[in-house]
């Protein structure tokens, strides 16, 4: 298994980004659309929050703003989600359906690459701005500054968490190369993300587990949002790192095994 | 009619039947939240009281909210959102029979379907998990069966006519998503409306919110007694009233403007 990521690849993303936000800015309404939307949903999950902390102090053991910088870095990932993996790899499950990978396969290049990479809706980038505001801000009610070291564990743990959700949306649409019928696979991710909602001490013992070893949504909120905070050491930046390594390994190696099974479906 | 009514039903029985994989991913989707909110609630609450809710009466409530959820919701909003611009109304629309009826008949093979995997889920879990278990209360049982048709025929009414307006605007599904997003607070979805800051239960009270789940789930738990049940039933009658009345209004201004996409 080797990743090769020529000069060529480097220059296709940038033409298909560059005509992606020329064609988006035609649409300039829907920054609004898509700001007001935003503000919606954090709104609402301030709310919720603040129906949980009206009886109780802690949850999970984390207070109030801490639970809110995790709220941040949530929606940043949130934004990175809607923004590429959605309408990027999000639409294989309909094209192993109804054939139009092939026209995918036939290119010469990294097919996982261009499918994954091949879309960007920069109007949904305002989430990951306005996340990463809000984790600050939070930051700021807690009183932390957090030193360079922590800083840059938090960039690095915060790298790793794009790096494994990405890779749980390449495992969920490998399997549509087995169950060619389900067409909203993503709604499998958007069920399993509602979990990374809230810090995983929150849960109990068992979906713990699951959280961190199994499906490792733990490590994409709980984690970034603990390295900001220093509820863990910078060192929690290394192994945020290693678990990525590890689960971008194992998608790839999915993907590979999975994209043998396929036959096409328009030939 | 019947004789109608029983084609749609097998019509769309069968439909649900070929796409039986991704209906246990929608029904995955629609438990998730819920269990997410107990998992909280379930820390939250230790070994104490919140408001009267120990641990097990918090699992009770979700599982039962569970249940009545998928019992009574409906996706009408983004069909017809999606009827509208695409002109797929046109041929509905020369049908003989109405489009709500197949609607109707779409959201009854779903939830016949869906519901029984959650109710045998239930069961199930209740061998195993006493928390969940519910007191034998037949009577009980039926008003809660009568409560959960009068809100899911409320919903329908009320995920129509958001739809419908798809007639004036192209943001109708965006309609439907703010009200899911406020109904999260006021329906009960995010926990029992006792545990809501007053202010919030008090505008919950006066709206239509709290007849579409969270009446219905606290008449199964039991929550819900005496002359509760009674105001309960009046709200779901009187908010019903006002949202047929209400899809009447849009269904036939919306026609009227109506002019058609599509040959």
């Amino acid at each position: 298994m080797t990743i090769r990521i020529p000069q060529s690849a480097i220059r296709i993303l940038i033409a298909l980004w560059r005509l992606n936000v020329v064609e988006e800015l035609q649409y300039r309404a829907n920054l609004v659309a898509s700001l007001l939307g935003t503000l919606f949903w954090i709104g609402t999950a301030l709310l919720t929050l603040a129906v949980f902390f009206s009886h109780t102090t802690r949850l999970g053991g984390w207070d109030y703003w801490e639970v809110v910088v995790l709220l941040g870095v949530f929606n940043a990932l949130t934004g990175l989600i809607e923004a590429v993996l959605r309408p990027g790899i999000g639409r294989l499950a309909g094209e192993v359906r109804s054939g139009g990978l092939d026209l995918v396969l036939a290119k010469p290049v990294d097919a996982q690459g261009f499918v994954s990479f091949r879309r960007l809706d920069i109007w949904r980038l305002s989430d990951v701005v306005l996340g990463l505001a809000l984790a600050g801000y939070a930051l700021h009610r807690l009183g932390r500054t957090p030193g360079l070291l922590q800083l840059g564990a938090f960039v690095v743990a915060l790298a790793s968490a794009g790096v494994v959700v990405y890779s749980i949306w390449v495992v969920l649409m490998s399997l549509a190369f087995w169950f060619v019928s389900v067409e909203n696979l993503s709604v499998l991710f958007d069920a399993v993300y509602e979990g990374a909602r809230y810090p995983v001490s929150a849960y109990p013992e068992a979906l713990r587990f699951l959280f961190v070893y199994l499906i490792p949504i733990a490590w994409t909120t709980t984690i970034p949002a603990s390295a900001l905070t220093g509820r863990l050491g910078p060192e929690i930046g290394l192994a945020a790192a290693a678990v990525a390594a590890i689960v971008f390994a194992l998608a790839r190696l999915l993907w590979r095994t999975a994209l043998k099974h396929y036959t096409g479906a328009s030939g | 009619m019947i004789r109608q009514y029983a084609a749609l039903l097998r019509n769309a029985w069968l439909v649900d039947l070929q796409y039986r994989a991704s209906i246990v991913l929608w029904l995955l989707w629609g438990v998730t939240e819920p269990a997410v909110a107990l998992g909280i609630w379930w820390a939250i609450a230790g070994d104490g009281q919140i408001a009267g809710y120990a641990r097990a009466d918090f699992a009770r409530y979700f599982f039962a909210l569970m249940l009545v959820n998928q019992l009574t919701i409906a996706w009408d909003s983004w069909y017809l959102d999606g009827w509208i611009r695409e002109g797929e109304l046109n041929f509905r629309l020369a049908r003989p029979l109405h489009p709500a009826h197949e609607a109707v008949a779409e959201n009854i093979a779903y939830k016949a379907r869906t519901a029984s995997v959650i109710l045998v889920v239930w069961l199930l879990t209740s061998l195993v998990w006493p928390a969940v278990r519910l007191p034998f209360a037949p009577a009980r049982w039926a008003l809660t069966a009568l409560a959960v048709l009068l809100a899911a025929a409320m919903r329908f009414f009320i995920s129509f006519t958001t739809g419908l307006f798809a007639f004036w605007t192209t943001r109708a599904s965006a309609i439907m998503e703010l009200h899911a997003g406020v109904s999260l607070f006021l329906s009960g979805r995010l926990a029992p409306l006792a545990l809501l800051p007053p202010a919030v239960a008090g505008v919950a009270a006066v709206l239509w919110f709290p007849y579409m789940l969270a009446f219905p789930v606290e008449l199964l738990t039991g929550a819900a007694q005496g002359a509760a049940v009674a105001r309960g039933f009046a709200g779901q009658l009187v908010w019903l009233g006002v949202w047929v009345a209400a899809y009447r209004f849009t269904w036939t201004r919306g026609l009227r403007r109506y002019g058609a996409v599509g040959g």
